[in-house]
């Protein structure tokens, strides 16, 4: 890592250099075994809920195209938003911590928002996230806002006042004409220029 | 998550999102999108390891910079593990027992029922 910052380019890493953490990876007849590829998560959870006995599968979000605006200022000049998915603690609502099992009673059904200046326990337990190979006990793995904080103190952008929390049920009505609208208005008022999403 | 950031961007706001779960996002279709081929749960970097944090965050707002146009996808060459036999784990029914599976079945009825009455309290069932 320390090596590729070194190297100057505008984003600290060279992809056009050999990536050394893939250095076993140079082309030859050799494949890489073809289940190391991004997982198909829909298939896969289609699956895996057809075979618990649930036959009424999730249908996930799917358009042909996608909006597009491009920055209308320099990112240095551009006020900043974290949108998560991540919950805030709620010590009534049982195990939250890292291993815990799927926690439904910790999801959150409308848009939340916190200052952006101070640090905030969230969790994913009410998500499902990797419970076999991610740890959950490093929250900067899935809620950044004090690297964040780290960014905009070194003049990358300005951290917008506050972040905001989308929730994550299965209701895609409900986020298509509640939730979104709200964080857009959430994002107005702090005058936002661009949104950092990150889903878990 | 996709559905948000396709809202801001045709609202004006542009977007990037930092994610794992490629096909998903790729489904939906976003204006820009930081993948990083890590376990659910790591989309910003890997557990106590602020260098490839800080690597993810950085990259991820190059491609807001950068991006040329909508479905923009940029993989992070950052590797999870030397192997990719994580990737077989994940719910994954080949790798479970009868047991195991049993065992799961019941848990998500459970689950199923508290997420019923929440949404109820909350008034979007």
């Amino acid at each position: 890592m320390a090596r590729a910052r070194e190297q100057g380019s505008p984003c600290g890493f060279d992809f056009a250099m050999a990536q050394p953490q893939l250095w076993s990876m140079a082309d030859s007849h050799l494949f890489a075994p073809d289940h190391d590829a991004p997982i198909d998560y829909m298939r896969r959870t289609r699956e895996y809920y057809l075979a618990l006995g649930y036959d009424n599968p999730y249908r996930w979000a799917h358009y042909v195209d996608a909006p597009f605006q491009p920055l209308k200022k320099k990112l240095t000049d551009s006020t900043l938003a974290l949108i998560t998915t991540a919950a805030p603690y709620q010590p009534d609502k049982g195990d939250q911590g890292p291993g815990a099992a799927y926690n439904a009673a910790a999801k959150f059904y409308t848009v939340f928002s916190g200052d952006s200046s101070v640090d905030h326990d969230t969790r994913i337990s009410h998500i499902g996230y990797d419970r076999k190979h991610a740890t959950a006990k490093d929250s900067n793995t899935w809620f950044p806002l004090p690297l964040m904080r780290e960014f905009a103190a070194e003049g990358r952008f300005t951290l917008a006042k506050h972040f905001h929390g989308a929730p994550t049920n299965r209701s895609q009505r409900v986020t298509l004409d509640t939730d979104a609208p709200e964080i857009l208005a959430r994002c107005r008022q702090d005058q936002v220029d661009a949104a950092l999403l990150v889903p878990t | 998550m996709s559905l948000v950031a396709r809202y801001l961007e045709r609202n004006g706001i542009p977007t990037v999102v930092m994610g794992a779960a490629k096909d998903i996002v790729e489904h939906a279709g976003v204006p820009r999108f930081l993948f990083s081929d890590f376990p659910l749960g790591n989309s910003c970097g890997k557990p106590h390891e602020p260098d490839t944090q800080r690597f993810t965050l950085d990259l991820a707002l190059k491609v807001l910079e950068s991006a040329v146009g909508p479905r923009t996808t940029v993989q992070s060459p950052l590797r999870w593990a030397e192997d990719g036999d994580w990737k077989l784990d994940f719910n994954n029914l080949a790798r479970m027992n009868p047991e195991e599976v049993a065992k799961r079945r019941a848990e998500f009825d459970k689950v199923k029922q508290v997420a019923r009455s929440q949404r109820e309290k909350s008034g979007v069932a």
